[in-house]
């Protein structure tokens, strides 16, 4: 388990390479997955988003700890698949049609990731037909919208609407935002939660699925 | 009537064409284009001009700034009203119409405008400091491949810099907007030439300064322009105004 604790280290420190050896360490030392997850990953992304909002780390760091963290996940996704394990959650995540801007969505996603969730990545620039098809066909309890510009968020109404339509409005919780997007926009479209930033988004997923 | 511009610096070349014309007495003041990367935390700044521009006893400030990612939300008139045009951002400004603005930004994703201001005051590599930069220039976006190399590592750094310009790849145009200023021919194919090096589609289509035209010239029909009335405060809207006042 020593060599866990470097694991925590390694994503603190933005360390891909040795994140991703310190997990095959510990794989072959018998570890299970979910231990690697619970026990240091998700703790290292805490730290990360604490130190993100204490503005000791920004948006780099953010970045580099989310890619070690994915670099150790890589190691552990078969592993959990094969064992059927599943993880707390389920979050479907886009940058909304028209908008190409995915910095900020990649930042939410990675955090939400190494807090142990399942993260279905739909890109930039994902119509409402396609966010509708990835909650048909994944079954998420989330979906998270992301829009930079403010002559693409209402494209995030559109989105709401239509999993409204195709009768799955209320399947899924929904979370949006983005530079410009405020709580009173959220709850104009009837979203169900707004983040500020990514380790905000965190604090969402994991207090709505306390409440349900 | 006795007007105050205050304006962002993107503009600079549109709205000297328009003041010149304006039977209007107008002071103008111009404020650095930096402050567009503050996203909503330019507000305080454009207050505090708008602010000091209040004791001077104006008939109206006028605004030449749309909602710019809410940077103009929550701006509050004083003693004196504040006008601004109803559009999302300068290229719809230099559109001449917010919904002529959308109906390009529907039929044309991934496109990347420039306007003689852009290419005057971005390009040509201009260091546009907002009053309070920190917030911004810590993020890294801006900076060289080199540079994060310096900061954080062969490995990361490479990394950053491809996270932080991935979007870029994902643009597939660029469509300068031609607004009839001086030394056009220049910011033409300044923009050109980033299109090409790009590798991507160049369009120019021709801007419009009706609404700086008509800021300038008082005449702020309601279906483009926002009146703040003293003491009211912008607000954004989504829908079809944009703004409001609350």
């Amino acid at each position: 388990m020593a060599q866990s604790k470097e694991l925590y280290e390694a994503i603190l420190n933005g360390d891909a390479k040795k994140a991703h050896a310190v997990t095959q360490a510990a794989i072959e030392a018998g570890t299970e997955p979910m231990t690697l997850i619970s026990e240091f990953m998700v703790p290292a992304m805490d730290e990360v988003g604490r130190l993100f909002e204490e503005e000791e780390y920004f948006v780099p760091e953010l970045l580099l700890a989310g890619r070690a963290m994915k670099s150790a996940m890589e190691l552990l996704r078969p592993l959990m698949t094969a064992s059927g394990e599943k993880l707390s959650a389920r979050v479907v995540i886009g940058t909304v049609k028209g908008d190409l801007h995915d910095i900020g969505k990649n930042i939410v996603a990675s955090m939400l990731e190494g807090s142990g969730f399942e993260v279905i990545d739909l890109g930039a620039d994902v119509s409402a037909e396609a966010f509708v098809a990835a909650v048909e066909e994944r079954k998420p309890q989330f979906v998270c919208m992301s829009a930079l510009l403010t002559v693409t968020m209402p494209a995030m109404k559109t989105t709401i609407d239509a999993l409204t339509n195709a009768g799955l409005r209320n399947r899924v919780k929904v979370l949006v935002g983005g530079a410009p997007v405020t709580l009173r926009y959220a709850k104009e479209i009837g979203a169900d939660g707004y983040s500020e930033n990514a380790s905000g988004a965190v604090g969402l997923v994991r207090n709505l699925l306390a409440e349900a | 009537m006795r007007f105050k511009v205050i304006c962002c610096q993107v503009l600079t070349w549109e709205m000297n064409h328009v003041l010149s014309r304006s039977p209007h007495s107008i002071v103008t003041e111009i404020l650095p284009m930096g402050l567009h990367d503050l996203g909503a935390s330019m507000r305080p700044h454009l207050q505090e001009r708008i602010d000091a521009a209040d004791e001077e006893g104006y008939d109206a400030i006028l605004l030449g700034y749309a909602l710019c990612g809410r940077g103009t939300e929550g701006l509050r008139a004083g003693k004196t009203q504040l006008v601004l045009p109803r559009a999302h951002d300068c290229i719809g400004l230099l559109m001449g119409s917010r919904l002529r603005y959308q109906d390009y930004f529907d039929t044309h994703p991934g496109v990347y405008f420039r306007s003689p201001g852009w290419i005057d005051f971005q390009i040509q590599g201009q260091t546009l400091e907002p009053a309070n930069s920190a917030a911004y220039y810590t993020i890294g976006e801006r900076q060289t491949r080199e540079e994060l190399i310096a900061q954080y590592g062969e490995d990361n750094g490479n990394y950053l810099f491809e996270q932080f310009n991935a979007f870029r790849r994902r643009y597939s145009g660029l469509t300068y907007i031609s607004t009839g200023v001086a030394s056009e021919d220049n910011f033409r194919s300044l923009a050109r030439a980033e299109a090409e090096k790009e590798g991507w589609i160049f369009e120019e289509i021709e801007g419009s300064l009706t609404l700086l035209e008509r800021l300038v010239n008082g005449e702020w029909d309601a279906a483009d322009f926002l009146v703040v009335p003293p003491g009211a405060t912008v607000q954004g809207s989504l829908g079809e105004s944009i703004v409001e006042v609350i």
